[in-house]
Formats: C-alpha cells, sequence, structure tokens
C-alpha cells in the first residue's frame, strides 16, 4: 500500500519536474518542438489510412509518409543545432543552420512531389 | 484394232480428274468409287445409285478386285469418296487395302460401307478402324421376333423394320420419316466412350444377333438397342463415314416395298427406305451440315483496322461470317447459340454472337482488367454440323503509366498530407524567424 502510493507519488513527482524543466526552454525549441508533433501526428494518420483501406497507389503513401518524416527529421536537426545549450555546435550561427534547413526542405520536397504521382 | 484400242486405253487413263475432298473452293465436282462384288448390284440398286447421279456425283464402279484399283496417283487422290458395297470380298484388288482406305478416311475424304451376312473380315476390320465393331460370329444376322416385317413368306423374322431414328434434322433431313425402315443383315456396336460415332438407326428392345437357322444355346451378347443398325461418324476433320450391316437395305427391292410392322395395324405402301438412304447419303457427301467459317475480325470501337494489341478495359468487336453448303451454294447459316470465348487458360469472357441472318455474327464486350496473351475462340459442335475450331491469339497490355486516371481518389489523403507539411513548413519558418 505504501509502496504503491509512494510509486504514484514518484511517477507524479516525475512528471512534475518534467513539465517544469520543459517550461525552461526557450520559445523557438518550443515552437520546432510543436512542429515535430504536427509531422508526427500526420504520419500517424496516414499510416492508419492505408491500414484500412489498402495500399493501393503505394508510391503516393510512400511519398506522403516520407514528406512527414523527413520534415520531422530535418526539423529535429534544425533543433540540434539551434539550441544555445548545445556544446557540438557553439560555433555554428543559427542563421546558417537555418538556411541548411530551408535548402534541405526544398530538396524533400521537390523529391514528394515527384513521386506522389 | 487392239492398238487402236490400246491407244484408247492409254488415253483414257490420264484421264482422271485429280480431286481433292470435300474441296470448299470447288464443292461440285466430286467423284465417287463404288466397289462392287459383281456388276449385278448396279442393276439391283439402281435407284440409289440414280439418286446420287443426279445430284451431281460422278460414279465410278468397280469390282473389288479389279487389278487395276487405286485411290491416288503421285500423292493425289483420284476419288473424293468412296462406297464400299462388296461385303464378301476378302482382298481388294490393285493397290487397294485396309491401310488405304483407312488413309483415304483420314485425309478427310467420305466413306459409305455396307456389309451383309457375308462379310468378310477385310470389311469388318475397316469398319473396327472407323470405330464401330460388327458381330464377331459371322453366321448371325439380326433377328427380331416382336419388330418385323409382315411378308408373304413366315421367314425366320431376319427382316426387320425399325424406326428408332436419331433426333438430327442435320443428317436426316427436315422431313420426318413416316414409314419403318426395313433392315436385313448384321449387327454392330458402337463404343459409347466414343463421342464422334452416333447410331442413326437403332434396334428394337426385342431385337438380337444370332444365327438364324441354329438353336441359341447361350445367350446372344449383342441385343436390344445396343444393336446399332446404320451408324455414321463425323471425324475431326469432317470426314464422314456411314456404316451399316445391310447392303439390301439400299436394294430397289427394299426401297419399293410395302411395309407393314409385326403387331400393328398400319400398313404403308412404301418403306422409308429411299427417304432415308436419300438424306442420310446428302449428309455423307456434305450437302447438309457442311459449316465453314470466314473473316474472324475484331477490332477496337470507333476505328476501322485490327489492331494488333490491346489495353485492359478497351471496348471491342469481334464478327465472324458462318456459311453452310446447300448443294449448291454457300447459304448463311442461322443459329442462335454461337458462342465466342476470351480466353488465356480460362474464359474470361463469353458471349452468345448475335447474328444479321445473313451469315454475320457479332458481340462486343469490354476487354477484362487482366493482362496477357489472349484468344479470341470461337468452338462449336453440334450433332450433325462440321465442328468449328477458330482461334486468334492478341495480346493485352496494361495501362502506360500515363493513361491511369490523373488523380486517383484513393490517394487524396496522401496529397493533402504532403501539401499540408508544405504549408506546415512556411508557416513554420515565418514563426520561427519572426518571434520576438
Amino acid at each position: 500500500m505504501a509502496r504503491e502510493k509512494s510509486s504514484k507519488g514518484n511517477a507524479q513527482a516525475l512528471f512534475h519536474s518534467l513539465r517544469s524543466a520543459y517550461a525552461a526552454t526557450p520559445v523557438n525549441l518550443k515552437i520546432i518542438d510543436l512542429y515535430v508533433g504536427f509531422a508526427v501526428f500526420t504520419a500517424l494518420i496516414q499510416v492508419v489510412y492505408m491500414a484500412s483501406v489498402g495500399s493501393f497507389p503505394f508510391n503516393s503513401f510512400l511519398s506522403g509518409v516520407l514528406s512527414c518524416v523527413g520534415t520531422a527529421v530535418l526539423a529535429v536537426c534544425l533543433r540540434i543545432q539551434v539550441n544555445k545549450e548545445n556544446k557540438e555546435f557553439k560555433d555554428l550561427p543559427p542563421e546558417r543552420a537555418f538556411a541548411d534547413f530551408v535548402l534541405c526542405n526544398l530538396v524533400l520536397h521537390l523529391v514528394i512531389m515527384n513521386f506522389l504521382g | 484394232m487392239r492398238s487402236l484400242s490400246f491407244f484408247f486405253v492409254f488415253l483414257l487413263s490420264l484421264f482422271p480428274i485429280l480431286c481433292f475432298s470435300f474441296n470448299p473452293e470447288s464443292p461440285t465436282d466430286r467423284r465417287v468409287l463404288v466397289l462392287l462384288d459383281d456388276f449385278s448390284l448396279k442393276s439391283s440398286h439402281s435407284i440409289f445409285f440414280n439418286s446420287l447421279k443426279s445430284r451431281g456425283l460422278n460414279l465410278d464402279f468397280k469390282l473389288s478386285d479389279d487389278p487395276s484399283l487405286s485411290l491416288q496417283r503421285y500423292g493425289q487422290y483420284l476419288y473424293d469418296a468412296l462406297i464400299i458395297f462388296s461385303p464378301s470380298t476378302e482382298k481388294f484388288g490393285g493397290s487397294l487395302d485396309l491401310a488405304a482406305v483407312i488413309d483415304f478416311v483420314d485425309s478427310g475424304h467420305d466413306l459409305i460401307l455396307a456389309a451383309d451376312s457375308t462379310a468378310s473380315d477385310l470389311i469388318k476390320n475397316i469398319a473396327t478402324e472407323c470405330g464401330v465393331d460388327f458381330d464377331e460370329d459371322s453366321s448371325a444376322m439380326v433377328i427380331d421376333h416382336k419388330s418385323y416385317a409382315i411378308s408373304g413368306t413366315e421367314g425366320e423374322h431376319t427382316l426387320i423394320v425399325s424406326d428408332d431414328f436419331i433426333q438430327s434434322d442435320a443428317i436426316l433431313g427436315e422431313t420426318k420419316i413416316e414409314a419403318p425402315v426395313l433392315f436385313k443383315g448384321i449387327a454392330h456396336s458402337v463404343n459409347a466412350a466414343n463421342s464422334l460415332v452416333l447410331k442413326v438407326l437403332s434396334a428394337s428392345p426385342s431385337a438380337y444377333s444370332a444365327n438364324p437357322e441354329s438353336k441359341l444355346l447361350s445367350p446372344p451378347l449383342l441385343t436390344g438397342s445396343a444393336i446399332s443398325l446404320v451408324s455414321v461418324v463425323q471425324a475431326r476433320n469432317n470426314a464422314r463415314i456411314m456404316i451399316t450391316g445391310s447392303l439390301d437395305l439400299f436394294s430397289n427391292r427394299l426401297l419399293r416395298t410395302a411395309v407393314q410392322k409385326s403387331g400393328s395395324q398400319d400398313k404403308y405402301d412404301k418403306s422409308g427406305n429411299e427417304l432415308f438412304v436419300t438424306e442420310i447419303s446428302k449428309w455423307v457427301f456434305h450437302e447438309r451440315g457442311h459449316l465453314k467459317a470466314v473473316n474472324l475480325r475484331h477490332l477496337r470501337v470507333g476505328e476501322t483496322d485490327e489492331p494488333a494489341m490491346y489495353r485492359i478495359k478497351d471496348d471491342l468487336k469481334f464478327s465472324v461470317e458462318i456459311y453452310e453448303w446447300s448443294g449448291k451454294s454457300w447459304e448463311p447459316y442461322v443459329a442462335d447459340d454461337v458462342q465466342v470465348q476470351f480466353y488465356m487458360m480460362s474464359p474470361y469472357v463469353l458471349k452468345t454472337l448475335s447474328t444479321n441472318g445473313k451469315g454475320l455474327y457479332h458481340a462486343s464486350f469490354k476487354v477484362p482488367d487482366v493482362y496477357g496473351v489472349f484468344q479470341f475462340k470461337v468452338d462449336y459442335h453440334r450433332l450433325g454440323y462440321a465442328s468449328l475450331s477458330l482461334s486468334k491469339q492478341i495480346p493485352v497490355r496494361p495501362f502506360r503509366h500515363n493513361e491511369y486516371e490523373r488523380f486517383i481518389t484513393t490517394a487524396f489523403p496522401y496529397y493533402g498530407a504532403s501539401f499540408t507539411m508544405m504549408a506546415g513548413f512556411f508557416i513554420f519558418s515565418i514563426l520561427f524567424l519572426y518571434n520576438k
């Protein structure tokens, strides 16, 4: 009884500490996190749709899922490079990171449009 | 004088017109070789022979042991058909033998074979090769104590009467044979598993095959309706053969006799023999029931030429022309059960063709949603008619990549997702750059 209560209390304490730690992150990183969440959510919708209807234009399915996953990956890369707490990319100007992000996205969407059929 | 006759014979021997089997291009000149035991048959069966001659057949009468007999010369056949009215011949003369007769039939020519109680092994073997088995007992005849012809003399009931005809307008003509047919001869049976042989005239259930002069010691082997009196065979190359166990069936005597069946009161002034042998000889010599199919055409709806290849889900039109030989000309064949199959291992499409009454059969259908190499197949096998087996191969290809519909409906969520991601990217980059 006491152990359950303490584990429940532990989980709650963990959750609260995570939440307060996250509240301390800068706003632009939070925007990136929102963006990644949106991309993964869209990918999940497409996978559920394919499971129910069937994979007839398989190339279109792959293209749609790739756009979501690729966007998420590029956004995560941007977040890593822009995060000031990351010692590895200390010397990289955030503008350079953003420029890379934009170029990669352009290439990604070009490929998506081509493969979409 | 002798040299003159020699010269004449020499000229005549150069004369034979080289003909083929029923040749659709020249179907009216036909030579028939008639083999006889002795020339008295020419007069005793004159009504039958005259009816053949009046239909344009060229009869060549020869004795069956004539040393100059031959069916072919230098690889070409000299005759279009063969009539063997020589039941007691043990060996043919000249170059004719069992193998030569069978080769003649195998190459598409017609044959009428009549045996009787003096039938030799040679004649019985020819019949066996054609699918008909005569009774092995050489002294047996068909006896029927319930269906015999009432005549002045009591007899052993070997002159029997039968009206158990096959139901076929093609073989026996459209006029119903009212009077029964008189028969006197030996019995034969056909193998039920053989789909090419037909019993045209069967014996009544009370008939049996036995020696009329001796007492019956054991039950006879051939009895009842299993005994066939007249059979025909239509080979797969459309050669037609008629085999019967009674040479008297064709004789003037039976053709002209009045008939009264035992046990019935109906008396007919004339037997049905004349109508029967005339109609069946018309069928054997291809004057009825011979079909030809020409001009198998297919094209895409809206075009005029045959394409080399179809695409799946194309609309196409198929047409074929079928004619029947009427003895003098090709008449359009009218039927409502000709079908076409679009076939690749199994028929994907099976359609009944509709006709315009002038011999043109047509149908339209959609190519199925399967690609591969298909065949248009028309298989038409009907009782008494020549069999038609036509096929034409045509490949069917799938859609080319630019023949699909431009935007596939089931893929709209994916299109939506991709465009949403692009819009999301724009909005995100604006928010990211301009947040304070």
